[in-house]
């Protein structure tokens, strides 16, 4: 052993309160801070998971036809009022050949292929606007869990059927198995009949959309060829912005990621993240300032000693090396007891069910127990830095004096 | 640093016109007021003088813990005023030992380990060789069976013994020891003084030691005194066989008596 160390050892063990309470003060910080990033990590985790969960990782749209600008020939800037073309239906007409390279994409867990379309559905008088998602029957549930939402009636998509939101179904008071009157905004008229109703538990789908076969959409909104969006589910969300990309670069289409779908749920990941740090910027301001001072008493205390070193003629940096292995001492064992009992604690916590039911969104996995280690052993080594330093320019003839 | 250049018949010091003044301020006070004497090889020199006369600051600057004013100040041949701080703090550890007053020993550690503790913490280790040599010392100053005593163990007399050992530990040329009985009582400063006087006899290592008593200063083969900032007298002893013969035996009976005591 380094004989620095085996006296920055029996420094700490001689003074054994003093150094737990700095290791247990360092431990503490270290909790705080892996229980606060389990904390915002989980909760986080839980609420892109909630969102994930019922909604496309990536959206593959037709792409918005840019008007056409020639370059004028004397290269002068002509002002132009210039307006996208709506003469086209916007629709993936190709949607055949995408969807078969796409689907055999690597990391690529469920496709919807889908028609999308408004319309208003009424029955007696009541008319209420309506979003109707045109599905493959077998692929139902391949974004959304619609088949496990279902409170009443059954996920089936008949030709003639449509699956509505619970809000919807009250509004218009219609039960399982009534015809309603369907009118869609392509001028097309049907009567479907209510196979299922569901429940999302946001009231703003539930009382807009409408779920109807692939097919009977294609007659409603007049596309015998095209699709309106192709829908993917990824293994691995977080590839999602990479695999938009790669198939916007081979498709052409306008492809989006579902973080770019969703702006406040990023807003409010940013929000959390960078309250977060805030907090552990305060918990390694802690160890810092704690350790510092305590280690400057430290040295205070020391200072015949340190000049009784100096006089028989041990460097400088001896001194420096032994009140810094202190430090580092102090801010490893701290962080490591600490990381424990943060893992230890965001495990208990995690484990109590609240009064409604649910589970603490709080992830013991996502302590960024490795940031936490370094972040505050380096705390600990810069906090010790100072005291050591002074300590190593004690004047050997004034501290044996003393 | 090189001390195979150094011939045999050179001085262990060389002090020439040695001045220090203190400035505080603009208060100027000159402690040390061109002090010259040289030391040789093998000699016990007792420095005297009362307090306020310098003694203590000319062992501070002897030890390299501070620089003086002007003059020259050679060790070993070396002219130490042109050492870098660094190069000072090597010299200071390889060849110069402390004993002081109050033993200064590092109460955390044991008796064998404060002995060790200059050569460990230059070399970085405890070397098998420091041990052995550590062992030996303390052996020899009679603390055989207190070696891992913490120091705060230790009586008075037996930690200023261990402060011996650590003197002797890395071999010095020279020992400077400043009042190293005036905080024992009679019986321990006698031993502690004899100690020093058998070990400076048997490993030829040069000690100028700085006190009040009369009687150990008469012991020293040679007696520096100074006052006011000079030295005003270095008598040589006698040179008469007899006296250290006499001397030699007393050292050996308080040894004796000292082992007695320790067991």
């Amino acid at each position: 052993m380094r004989f620095e160390l085996k006296v920055a050892l029996r420094y700490l063990l001689s003074n054994r309160v003093q150094s737990a309470l700095l290791i247990g003060g360092v431990a503490i910080a270290v909790t705080v801070f892996t229980f606060n990033a389990a904390l915002i990590n989980g909760l986080a985790e839980f609420q892109i998971q909630r969102v994930v969960g019922s909604s496309a990782h990536v959206i593959i749209e037709p792409a918005k036809p840019t008007p056409a600008r020639l370059k004028s020939a004397d290269g002068a800037e002509r002002l132009t009022a210039t307006q996208r073309s709506l003469d086209r239906r916007a629709q993936i007409k190709q949607w055949r050949t995408i969807a078969d390279s796409v689907e055999n994409l690597p990391g690529v867990t469920a496709m919807s292929l889908n028609i999308l379309g408004t319309g208003l559905v009424s029955r007696g008088q009541m008319t209420m606007p309506i979003t109707l998602k045109g599905v493959e029957p077998s692929r139902l549930s391949a974004i959304a869990p619609v088949n496990d939402s279902i409170i009443a009636g059954e996920p089936r998509l008949g030709l003639n059927d449509v699956l509505i939101g619970r809000k919807l179904a009250t509004d218009l008071g219609l039960g399982v198995g009534q015809p309603v009157f369907v009118q869609s905004d392509q001028g097309r008229e049907r009567t479907l009949t209510v196979r299922g109703i569901y429940t999302t538990g946001v009231d703003s789908l539930d009382a807009r959309l409408g779920y109807v076969n692939l097919e009977t959409a294609r007659v409603l909104f007049d596309l015998p060829e095209g699709l309106s969006e192709i829908e993917l589910k990824l293994e691995n969300i977080y590839a999602a912005r990479d695999l938009a990309r790669q198939i916007a670069n081979g498709t052409g289409l306008e492809v989006s990621a579902w973080m770019d779908k969703n702006q406040r749920l990023r807003e409010a990941l940013e929000g959390q993240g960078s309250s977060g740090s805030i907090i552990k910027m305060f918990t390694l301001i802690t160890i810092v300032v704690g350790v510092a001072s305590a280690l400057l008493l430290t040295t205070m205390r020391r200072r015949p000693e340190i000049g009784i070193m100096r006089s028989f003629g041990l460097s400088e940096r001896f001194v420096l090396s032994v009140f810094m292995l202190q430090g580092a001492l102090i801010g490893i064992i701290g962080s490591v007891i600490g990381c424990l009992a943060g893992f230890g604690f965001s495990t208990l916590v995690a484990g109590i069910t609240t009064s409604s039911g649910g589970r603490l969104p709080v992830e013991p996995a996502l302590g960024q127990y490795q940031s936490a280690l370094l972040l505050a052993a380096a705390a600990s080594i810069i906090a010790a830095f100072w005291p050591a330093r002074s300590a190593s320019r004690i004047d050997p003839v004034e501290a044996i004096s003393q | 640093m090189s001390t195979s250049t150094m011939k045999m018949n050179q001085p262990v010091l060389d002090v020439q016109n040695l001045r220090k003044v203190f400035i505080d301020k603009d208060f100027e006070t000159p402690v040390l007021k061109g002090v010259t004497f040289t030391l040789e090889r093998g000699e016990m020199v007792a420095l005297l003088g009362p307090s306020g006369s310098g003694k203590s600051t000319l062992l501070t600057i002897l030890g390299t813990l501070m620089r003086p004013t002007s003059g020259s100040l050679q060790m070993l041949g070396e002219d130490l005023t042109r050492f870098s701080p660094d190069a000072l703090t090597e010299f200071r550890n390889r060849k110069i030992g402390f004993i002081f007053q109050y033993h200064h020993l590092l109460p955390d550690f044991t008796a064998l380990e404060n002995v060790m503790f200059p050569h460990a913490g230059r070399v970085g280790r405890e070397t098998a060789y420091a041990r052995e040599r550590a062992s030996m010392l303390l052996d020899r100053v009679g603390l055989r069976d207190r070696m891992h005593y913490r120091a705060t163990r230790l009586s008075g007399g037996q930690k200023q013994r261990v402060a011996v050992a650590r003197a002797l530990m890395n071999e010095p040329a020279l020992i400077l020891a400043d009042e190293p009985t005036g905080n024992l009582d009679r019986e321990n400063a006698d031993q502690v003084f004899a100690l020093m006087t058998e070990i400076q006899r048997e490993t030829g290592t040069t000690f100028l030691i700085s006190t009040h008593d009369r009687e150990m200063a008469e012991r020293c083969g040679r007696r520096i005194h100074m006052r006011g900032g000079v030295v005003v007298s270095q008598a040589r002893e006698s040179g008469i066989p007899a006296l250290r013969v006499i001397d030699k035996t007393v050292a050996r009976l308080e040894t004796a008596q000292l082992r007695d005591a320790g067991r």
